[in-house]
């Protein structure tokens, strides 16, 4: 069965939290930063080990790099710009890994149903038959330790119990809006932070102004545009991640072998990029709030010296 | 929203999770790995600084050392050249004390020889004047007597002593 499906499955329920196979594959991607940079940084020294030059290299690459959008405000942005980095190169990258939305095990969609209370992701599923092997090895071990063998859905399939859904333990992180969106409305908040913290309540302005009613529109139209970056950033790495998801699937059912490899490479360098762009933008939009007025400022005090 | 799996939950999950990841990439990461990149930007500087002051002092020292090279060269020739001088003065006057004293040891020699002349001289005479004596008297006690003897005796030892007068005047 070709599994393509645009919403995250839920695995369990904790506690009336869902657990979705992407929220796993994100505490994945955490577990393996925080281990990683643990192992970077465990023993510093003048005279740097390769591990601690690798974490070097990234650092003062990424602090060099965002300097030079970021300027001179950039010791605030660093922590927030280098993190959306990270994370989002590590959860498009580890996305990728075999066995990422390939491992899995079949279940009934009834059994789902009733599983999800809100069932957010019946409608949207595409189930074709696949042969999951071009890039799982360790399927079929999984297969064998899950509930439900493929064998035992098709029976139950016969048996009229109503169609069954492949649930892929892990999905790559960002190929779910939940956590795109997340990214994005932290990102947005933290423009509207920044810009308050050092603007102060003269940062309102940008959005508020009664000056003249060209200002008061303008602040309609950023106030728009605030809200449509959110969109517009979850949408982007969502549908470049997606796609390339989909892309693999698809290109895997065509030709399992040697074919896929080209659109591998592609797909790594896509989650570079998008994660590259989607740091990059948040870095120059974090600079337009937080420079807002800075030319009515300087002109108004000008005057006053003047 | 349902179509797209947005779930509420999951979103402030996924919220949280990056919250969280940011927080401990903030202190586990980015904090120790920048500030480590500072101090060795420091230390790099720092040990420029320091070779450019070393070299700047080792010239400093090379040329001072040359200087006192130089100076100690010149010394020496200065002091060879009095040493020679000092050598050859020392020289004539060595030469000419040995001559002065060569003089005195001739001179005394000189002396010394006259007065043993003048000691033997006068010692030969005065033993011919007693063998004159004791000849004349054995003599004169054979021929005459001694009246006579007395006459000519007196005679002879003024005679004698006029000669001995003249001998000496002589010397």
């Amino acid at each position: 069965m070709l599994h393509i499906s645009l919403a995250a499955e839920r695995l369990w329920t904790v506690w009336g939290l869902g657990i979705s196979n992407s929220l796993l594959t994100a505490w994945v991607v955490m577990g393996l930063l925080i281990v990683l940079s643990i192992l970077a940084t465990r023993k510093l020294t003048m005279v740097p080990s390769t591990g601690q030059l690798i974490a070097e290299t990234l650092v003062g690459g990424l602090h060099d790099f965002f300097g030079a959008i970021a300027g001179k405000r950039l010791d605030q942005f660093f922590p927030l710009i280098a993190s959306l980095f990270i994370f989002i190169l590590a959860a498009n990258w580890v996305g990728l890994l075999p066995g990422v939305g390939t491992v899995g095990y079949f279940r009934s969609e009834e059994a789902e149903v009733t599983a999800e209370h809100a069932a957010p992701a019946s409608g949207t599923e595409a189930v074709i038959p696949v042969e999951e092997d071009s890039h799982a090895p360790e399927a079929g071990v999984v297969a064998e330790e899950t509930v439900a063998s493929p064998a035992a859905a098709a029976t139950e399939e016969e048996g009229g119990h109503g169609k069954t859904a492949f649930v892929p333990i892990l999905r790559g992180a960002t190929a779910d809006l939940n956590m795109t969106l997340a990214l994005a409305i932290v990102a947005v908040i933290a423009m509207q932070y920044f810009g308050f913290r050092n603007l102060g309540t003269h940062y309102l302005s940008r959005f508020v102004n009664f000056k003249d009613p060209i200002l008061f529109s303008v602040g309609i139209l950023e106030l728009v545009s605030d809200v449509s970056k959110i969109v517009s950033f979850a949408f982007r790495l969502f549908g470049n991640i997606f796609a390339g998801e989909v892309l693999l699937a698809v290109i895997a059912f065509l030709m399992p072998f040697f074919l896929p490899l080209p659109f591998m490479m592609l797909e790594l360098f896509v989650g570079v990029i998008q994660a590259l762009v989607f740091s990059m933008l948040t870095t120059a939009f974090l600079n337009v709030a937080v420079s807002h007025g800075e030319e009515e400022h300087a002109a108004a005090e000008s005057h006053a010296s003047a | 929203m349902e179509k797209l799996g947005i779930e509420p939950s999951l979103l402030l999950a996924q919220v949280v999770n990056f919250l969280v990841i940011m927080v401990v990439l903030q202190k586990l990461l980015y904090k120790p790995i920048l500030t480590m990149l500072e101090k060795r930007k420091r230390e790099i500087a720092e040990g420029l600084n320091l070779t450019q002051k070393m070299r700047e002092e080792e010239e400093r020292l090379k040329e001072k050392q040359e200087k006192a090279l130089a100076k100690a060269r010149e010394d020496a020739l200065q002091i060879i050249e009095d040493a020679k001088k000092q050598a050859k003065e020392t020289e004539k006057e060595v030469i000419a004390d040995a001559h002065t004293q060569a003089a005195a040891i001739i001179d005394r020699a000189k002396t010394e020889a006259d007065e043993t002349k003048k000691a033997a001289t006068s010692a030969i005479r005065r033993e011919a004047v007693d063998l004159a004596v004791v000849m004349a008297k054995r003599l004169l006690t054979s021929v005459m007597g001694a009246k006579e003897q007395h006459a000519l005796i007196s005679k002879r030892i003024k005679d004698l002593e006029s000669w001995v007068a003249r001998e000496e005047k002589k010397s």
